[in-house]
């Protein structure tokens, strides 16, 4: 009687954990349901912008259905809870990243062009000179031609790659022709732009 | 009464290239030239960079501040 009773006990609760268990499964299917459907309003530009805060979110829904995939119910809906507030996020901190990127690449295409059409022109005198100035000799000069050139190539293949929505690549390539800008300047003896790194303008 | 517009100064553009010298006493634009291209006779390049400002070539004053191209 005592053991029959025991048996009872034991298939009720082998009942409840299984209704128990199935209960958690749906709700763990439908947490990744939901959280796969976050993570696809995502956009281009959060991985583009936002790499490292999107690579959390992805890594949680790759945990969450590894957890699934192993019956471990709730741990799967801790992996993705609030995940579509961290989607909001990620997109939010995107959006921050690229006005931040536009906002330097527009800043540079004001002014780099300006440096490198500033050394063409004093390097083009330099080049019909007879003699060269104090200071200056053929190798600094022949060495800031080749300088611009290469800068000049560079700035076309930065501008090039803003076009095609390269903005970080667009910002390497500018930031390293206004480095060189800068250097090639110097070797000439000119002033640099204080955008450049240069001394503050003399006033006109 | 119409109201006066408040007087801004303009931002001065910190990417501004041009290249500026100001005019010293005794200098002519063919010594500039020479100070900066090594070459006297490039001194009509200083001369059509600044025609907005020096209309005779041989008439530039101390304290000027000119363009060198």
């Amino acid at each position: 009687m005592l053991k029959n009773g025991l048996r009872g006990a034991l298939a009720l609760l082998a009942c409840c954990l299984v209704v128990a268990c199935g209960r958690d499964k749906r709700l763990a299917d439908t947490a990744i349901k939901t959280a796969e459907k976050a993570v696809a309003t995502g956009g281009p530009d959060v991985e583009k912008y936002a790499a490292e805060q999107w690579k959390g979110v992805t890594d949680s829904l790759a945990a969450a259905k590894e957890n699934f995939a192993k019956g471990e119910y709730k741990a799967a809906i801790a992996s993705v809870e609030n995940i579509g507030q961290k989607v909001l996020d990620a997109q939010a901190a995107a959006t921050a990243q690229k006005t931040r990127l536009e906002n330097a690449w527009t800043d540079l295409a004001a002014g780099v062009p300006k440096m490198v059409d500033a050394i063409k022109s004093r390097v083009d005198i330099l080049s019909a000179s007879k003699k060269l100035p104090k200071g200056l000799d053929r190798a600094t000069l022949e060495s800031a031609q080749a300088g611009l050139a290469a800068a000049t190539q560079s700035w076309a293949d930065a501008s090039a790659a803003f076009k095609a929505g390269n903005l970080q690549d667009a910002l390497a390539k500018a930031n390293m022709v206004k480095e060189k800008a800068a250097q090639i300047m110097q070797s000439l003896g000119m002033s640099v732009p204080e955008a450049a790194g240069g001394a503050a303008p003399v006033t006109k | 009464m119409p109201e006066e517009t408040p007087k801004t100064t303009p931002k001065p553009d910190a990417w501004d290239s041009t290249q500026w010298h100001e005019v010293q006493k005794g200098e002519t634009l063919s010594k500039i030239a020479q100070k900066y291209y090594g070459d006297a006779s490039l001194y009509p390049k200083i001369f059509e960079a600044n025609r907005d400002t020096i209309k005779d070539p041989n008439l530039i004053r101390v304290g000027q501040k000119i363009r060198i191209p």
